[in-house]
């Protein structure tokens, strides 16, 4: 992986990082509803990173096998992967202890598209150094 | 007073009225004494009564789904000296199901299932309690999903707890959509009632 992309997935992923902490705060003054024995900061922080850096690697990898055709089939598979990855926050058991289960994808199943979106958002930035 | 002052005495209003005041006081005593010693032959007979506590659970778990109910409420009369007289009444609020996932929650309301609309509450309500070597057995009718069964519930009474396990199947009390053949059809039910006087 090379040092820009392995920047751009760090970026990403902090950006992500940030943006889920924002949204897991509002949702908690908006509903009241404390799941932070499941989702708190640092579990944010590192799920995000860890997927924006899966990505990298993915983008990497395409990159290197399919050369400029990488890129449009890495956004392709990020973008439906990120879609088929709803499935997480929906079909997830809680434990019994966390109140109002029914309101917990309303908090993580936005956050599944933040990733990709972090990374789409700050592409263009990187382009130039990548090509 | 002689006799003819007695005579005239006696049709005294005034003589009349404490006449009927202290014959009506003797009836009020009587009354209350009767009254008295009925209630403590009542009490006498009757167990104690029981409040269902806060920490309370019912748990189930058919594989998946699992999870509990967090609606428990009814009257416990329960004396292990007295246990004719002892009773449950006790229903289950359907609509504080909880499986950890809300899609599950909705689907386990809804129904192909427990049809809350419908029937909204599990009931038990004791026949017969008796003591056996590992704790007690309440036979009774368990009313759920519209369909009534005679059940024995064993349990278990200690350090204030109410105690009980037991499985129950789930398709005598048609509780199945069709659509689950993998599940299991025996649910292991497992509660625990911490009662206070």
């Amino acid at each position: 992986m090379t040092k820009t992309i392995f920047t751009q997935s760090l970026v990403a992923g902090i950006l992500a990082a940030i943006a889920a902490n924002i949204y897991n705060q509002i949702y908690f003054f908006a509903t009241q509803i404390d799941y932070s024995n499941i989702i708190n900061v640092w579990s944010l922080i590192a799920l995000n990173l860890f997927v924006s850096l899966v990505a990298g690697i993915l983008y990497w990898l395409l990159q290197t096998f399919f050369r400029i055709k990488g890129a449009i089939i890495f956004n392709f598979v990020y973008s439906v992967g990120s879609f088929a990855c709803l499935i997480i926050p929906l079909a997830i058991t809680l434990p019994l202890s966390t109140p109002y289960p029914e309101l917990f994808p309303g908090l993580t199943v936005p956050m599944v598209f933040f990733p990709v979106i972090a990374w789409m958002t700050i592409d263009p930035l990187f382009k130039k150094y990548k090509n | 007073m002689v006799g003819r002052d007695l005579e005239t005495h006696k049709k005294d209003p005034r003589y009349i009225v404490k006449l009927k005041t202290n014959t009506m006081k003797r009836h009020a005593y009587l009354l209350a004494t009767v009254a008295l010693i009925a209630a403590s032959a009542f009490t006498f007979i009757q167990s104690q009564d029981w409040k269902i506590a806060e920490g309370y659970s019912v748990k189930f778990d058919g594989g998946d789904p699992s999870g509990e109910f967090t609606g428990l409420k009814g009257t416990i009369q329960f004396d292990e000296k007295k246990l004719a007289t002892s009773r449950f009444d006790v229903t289950i609020d359907v609509t504080t199901i909880n499986t950890g996932n809300g899609m599950k929650n909705t689907h386990a309301k809804g129904a192909g299932w427990f049809d809350v609309e419908k029937y909204p509450t599990i009931a038990f309500t004791s026949s017969a309690i008796a003591k056996t070597a590992s704790g007690y057995e309440a036979k009774g009718t368990l009313e759920m999903h519209g369909v009534k069964k005679e059940i024995i519930l064993p349990f278990t009474f200690t350090g204030n707890t109410f105690s009980a396990n037991l499985e129950v199947n789930r398709m005598d009390f048609n509780l199945d959509d069709g659509k689950h053949p993998k599940m299991m059809p025996s649910i292991k039910v497992s509660i625990v009632v911490p009662v206070t006087k």
